[in-house]
Order: structure tokens, then C-alpha cells, then sequence
């Protein structure tokens, strides 16, 4: 017995080892990109335009350029994910025919976003005459993030009670008006938790961008629909290729901390929001 | 089977949903069908050999061997460094914790998993691979081990939050007739639960492998970048190149219809197929688990 009790008691500190040493993980990324990029933050980091190939002036219109692409991505992808939801929810009857559109949508998210990135310029880029620009790059995010926003907004609309749909029924109403009057309504958590974490996947997002929407320098914000936009991840990329240079080094960790903050806002937010209904759920 | 029964009502939110459901569900076949047909002019000067040639000079020959070879090997080495971790960590938040921590340990494995690319890139390269060259001794720390170390850590949040949901999809009863047979708990995970959910640990495993072959831009920056297979081949700490690197390299000066960009779509294109594959039998074990 006490051989047994030994065994459990040692496997069990071998689990807590592993499971904090994931956690410190997490807590180790945090520590770098504070403390070494902390140093760069300033007023002029965060308001100047970026001079000299970066290495001196700031970051705003990278902060500008992220922002807009993953904004446009999520207004271009959010109607798309909507639609997409409610038709397989609502008119989508037949069993098999939902598992192959489940599918679908699972390998849409397993492509490699590299991939997303040489078939979108050849899509956007070169077809739409889009060329390298703000715009071929919106729209490549906005195709990425889709099963993002589609499996959290489809979670949320299975999640209504059936009660809530029959009430519906009941009083007649068509598919159109169902629609309005009781699903949208009762999945509206899903809808923004999904653009939240669909925002977050496209401000992280660098492949998909590198080769299609972005400048390095001499960019700030773009005057039409055919100019590309620089953004904090592609400058990330630039300086970090610089990796001798201290000074693009420090930029690099600079511009790094203010995309994270900016991704695990997005995130925050979500787990905050999610959290909340799970306390609503138990009352 | 006429379509209307499919499909009784046909009003304009019904051609509205469809027409967004389209495009939802037609996308993957979009990028497939165009993989295959850019990639051609590539597969009709080189032939079948474009698969297994070791030469890749832009402008002369293209083989893509050296990049397969990469991405199967840090693929292979993420795995085998984050499995003991992933499943530990899924093991105890699914069966040993509850509440608070629990909670708090899902909420650092969602933060975790959204960490940019770029930010695992810089760090790779500012630091990990400066560890990589002191601690094995090497003259350059850009090594397809540093690449695999880099894809561990970044797939971890994808396997650990996968096997979880595995190991809680073990129904109750299960538990309790372990427990009621005398076993302590750790026997009952080991010899009950964690047999009964290995179909849905391997899909967890198999989905993150497909999440690491594709990572493109943490890869890039610290595996080297040079098209060869080492010598030998088994030789982790020298510096190599994986498929998504290899595009993400090259394809800005390749941006366009020569023969280069060509043999880049079909670089795409095997990694797609790899990647696919992977995705497919994870989400078929997955499902099997629930």
C-alpha cells in the first residue's frame, strides 16, 4: 500500500512539474518583451513616425497599419461568418450534409496561413488588380480569421434552448424573422467573443502579410485602395533580421510589446466575457 | 431525394445564408484547385522529380527534398519535446484540478496560444538561438533543432487544450467504477481514463503537428535557411529549411508568373496536401473520442 501511495504521490508532483513548467512558459515571454522592450516606450516611440530605417523615430503608423488591417479583416469577414452560421443552423437539415460543412470549416482553419498569403495575392493581388496593398491584405485576413469567427458564432447559436426557437415557431414567424427576433439576439456573445479572438489572430498574423500588403519604410497612411500600409509585425520582422544592430534590437522589442498588449486585450477581453456567462450559467 | 425537401423554405434570408455559406464552405476548395493549377509549368519542365531533387537554384533547377525533409523533421522534434508537457498538463487540469486553478491554467493556455509568430520569432532569434550555440557547443545556433524547440512551445497551447477536452470527453461512470475497484486516482487515469480518450489524445496530437508544419514566420527566422538535408541526415544541429520558410523567403522577389513562383506554389501545394492529411485524421479521431 505504501509503495502505491509513493507511486501516486510522485507521479503526481511529475504532473504539477510539467503543467507549471508550461505555465512559466507563458510568464517567461511576458518577462522578455517587458523588460526588454519596456526601455524603448516613450512618448516620441509611440507617436513619431518610424526615421532612418526604423532605428530612430517610433512606430505610430505601424500601429496604424495594424490596426487597420486587422479592423477591415473583421468588418469583411463578420457578415460572411454571420451568413455562413446561420444557414447551416437554420436551413442546413440534413445530418451528413452539417458534418461535411463542419469539416469544411475545421480544414479552412488547419491551412497554413503562408498559404492564405500566395493564393490571396494571386486572388486579390493580381486578379482584383489590388496589388500589394492594404487592401489584398485585409482581405487575405479577413478569409484566415473566417473559421475563427464561424466556430465561435456557431457555438453560441446551438447553444439557444430549443424552448427560445419554438416560441418563435409558434408565433410564426419566417426563417428571416427567426432569425432576427431570437437567434441573432441570444448569440450575440459568440459574435463578439468571436471578432474579438478573430481581431486578436489578425493583428499576430505576419506571413499572410509579409509578401502582399506590406512596405517596409516610407509608408505611413495609405491615400488610396492600391497602397500598401506597414504594420508593428513586418517591422518586428525587418528590425529582428537586424539582430546585431542594439538599436533595432531594442525597437524591435519595443514595437513587439505593443503588439502583445494589443493581442492579449483582444484576448482578455474574451476569457472576461466567456467567464461571465459561465457565473450567469450557474446562477 | 428532390432539393426543396432539403431545403422547404427559400425566402431571401435562405439565398442570403447561402450565397455567405458559399463562399465559407467553397474557399478550401479555391486554394486547393489553385495550388494545382499554378503549380504546373513547375511539374511539366521538371516532372515528377521537382518531389525528390536535392538542387533548388532559382532560374535552373528546383527540388524540393531539402524544404520536405525540414518540415518533417522539426515537425518530428515539436512533438516529441511537447508531448510529455502537453499531456502532464492535460492530465492534471482535466483530473486533479477544479476551479480556480483550473480555470487559471486554461486562461494561460489561451493567452499562450495567442502569441504572435513574430514575437516567438524575435525571441528565437535574440535569444534561443544564442542558448542553442552555447549550451551544444556549435558555431551557429540557427539549427533545425532550435526550429523544433521554437514549434514545441508554440503548439503547446493546441495539444494540451485538445487532449483536455479528450481526456474530459471519458465519460463519469468510468471513473467511478475504477475508483469503486479500489484503484487510487492516479491508477484510475493511467489504466482507465487516459486509454479510453488515446483516440482523441492522438487527433490532439495529429492537429498539432498539421499547427507546426505550417508555422511560417518563428520557423524563418532561426532554422538557418539553407536548402539541404543534413550530413547525416540525422544530424539535428545543422541548419536546414522547412516548406513555409522556404515560401515566406522567396516569395516576395518570386511575386509573379515565372518559373520560380510556379515551384514555390508547388512547394504550397505538398505542404497543403501534408497538412490536410494531418488535419483530417486528427478531426476524425477527435471526433471518434466525443
Amino acid at each position: 500500500m505504501n509503495r502505491r501511495l509513493f507511486k501516486e504521490r510522485t507521479l503526481l508532483i511529475a504532473l504539477y512539474s510539467l503543467t507549471v513548467f508550461g505555465c512559466l512558459v507563458l510568464a517567461v515571454i511576458l518577462a522578455t518583451v517587458i523588460t526588454r522592450g519596456g526601455p524603448a516606450l516613450s512618448g516620441t516611440f509611440l507617436f513619431e513616425e518610424a526615421r532612418n530605417f526604423g532605428l530612430e523615430g517610433g512606430i505610430l503608423y505601424q500601429i496604424a497599419g495594424t490596426l487597420i488591417l486587422m479592423t477591415g479583416a473583421a468588418l469583411v469577414c463578420l457578415p460572411v461568418a454571420l451568413g455562413s452560421v446561420l444557414f447551416q443552423t437554420e436551413f442546413l437539415h440534413s445530418p451528413p450534409l452539417k458534418k461535411i460543412f463542419r469539416l469544411l470549416i475545421y480544414s479552412l482553419n488547419a491551412v497554413p496561413t503562408i498559404i492564405f498569403g500566395l493564393i490571396g495575392y494571386l486572388f486579390f493581388g493580381v486578379f482584383l488588380e489590388a496589388g500589394v496593398s492594404w487592401v489584398t491584405g485585409v482581405l487575405i485576413l479577413a478569409v484566415m480569421i473566417l473559421p475563427t469567427l464561424h466556430v465561435s458564432i456557431h457555438e453560441a447559436v446551438e447553444s439557444i434552448p430549443d424552448h427560445y426557437r419554438e416560441a418563435g415557431l409558434a408565433l410564426g414567424l419566417s426563417p428571416g424573422q427567426q432569425m432576427r427576433a431570437v437567434v441573432l439576439p441570444q448569440s450575440l456573445h459568440g459574435i463578439i467573443t468571436g471578432t474579438l479572438l478573430g481581431l486578436a489572430r489578425a493583428a499576430g498574423e505576419t506571413a499572410a502579410i509579409m509578401f502582399t500588403a506590406t512596405a517596409f519604410s516610407g509608408v505611413r497612411l495609405p491615400q488610396s485602395w492600391t497602397e500598401p500600409v506597414t504594420t508593428l509585425q513586418t517591422h518586428i520582422l525587418v528590425l529582428a533580421q537586424e539582430a546585431a544592430n542594439p538599436i533595432a534590437l531594442t525597437n524591435a522589442w519595443g514595437a513587439g510589446l505593443v503588439l502583445l498588449t494589443l493581442v492579449f486585450i483582444l484576448i482578455t477581453a474574451t476569457l472576461w466575457i466567456r467567464s461571465g456567462l459561465e457565473m450567469e450559467a450557474e446562477r | 431525394m428532390n432539393t426543396r425537401s432539403l431545403f422547404p423554405e427559400r425566402g431571401p434570408a435562405f439565398w442570403g445564408t447561402g450565397f455567405t455559406a458559399l463562399i465559407a464552405s467553397g474557399t478550401i476548395f479555391i486554394l486547393f484547385v489553385s495550388l494545382v493549377i499554378e503549380s504546373v509549368p513547375v511539374f511539366k519542365t521538371q516532372g515528377v522529380s521537382f518531389l525528390w531533387g536535392t538542387d533548388w537554384f532559382a532560374g535552373e533547377a528546383y527540388g524540393a527534398l531539402p524544404m520536405i525533409f525540414g518540415s518533417l523533421m522539426v515537425t518530428a522534434i515539436a512533438v516529441v519535446l511537447v508531448f510529455p508537457f502537453a499531456l502532464g498538463s492535460a492530465i492534471l487540469t482535466s483530473e486533479f484540478l477544479n476551479g480556480r486553478l483550473r480555470l487559471m491554467v486554461k486562461a494561460a493556455m489561451e493567452l499562450l496560444a495567442g502569441v504572435p509568430g513574430i514575437i516567438y520569432g524575435l525571441m528565437g532569434i535574440a535569444l534561443l538561438t544564442i542558448w542553442v550555440r552555447d549550451v551544444f557547443g556549435l558555431i551557429d545556433g540557427n539549427t533545425l533543432f532550435t526550429a523544433g524547440l521554437l514549434l514545441a512551445v508554440m503548439v503547446l497551447p493546441t495539444v494540451m487544450t485538445l487532449s483536455e477536452d479528450a481526456l474530459r470527453a471519458v465519460p463519469g461512470e468510468f471513473r467511478d467504477t475504477a475508483l469503486s475497484l479500489g484503484l487510487t486516482r492516479m491508477e484510475m487515469v493511467l489504466k482507465v481514463v487516459v486509454p479510453q480518450a488515446l483516440p482523441g489524445l492522438a487527433g490532439a496530437v495529429f492537429l498539432g503537428l498539421g499547427r507546426a508544419m505550417g508555422e511560417t514566420i518563428a520557423v524563418m527566422l532561426v532554422i538557418g535557411g539553407i536548402d539541404r538535408i543534413p550530413q547525416p541526415w540525422f544530424n539535428l544541429f545543422a541548419s536546414g529549411q522547412s516548406i513555409p520558410s522556404k515560401i515566406g523567403r522567396e516569395a516576395a522577389e518570386a511575386l509573379g508568373f515565372d518559373l520560380q513562383w510556379s515551384a514555390l506554389i508547388a512547394l504550397g501545394l505538398v505542404l497543403f496536401v501534408m497538412v490536410m492529411a494531418l488535419s483530417l485524421a486528427g478531426n476524425l479521431l477527435l471526433r471518434r473520442a466525443r
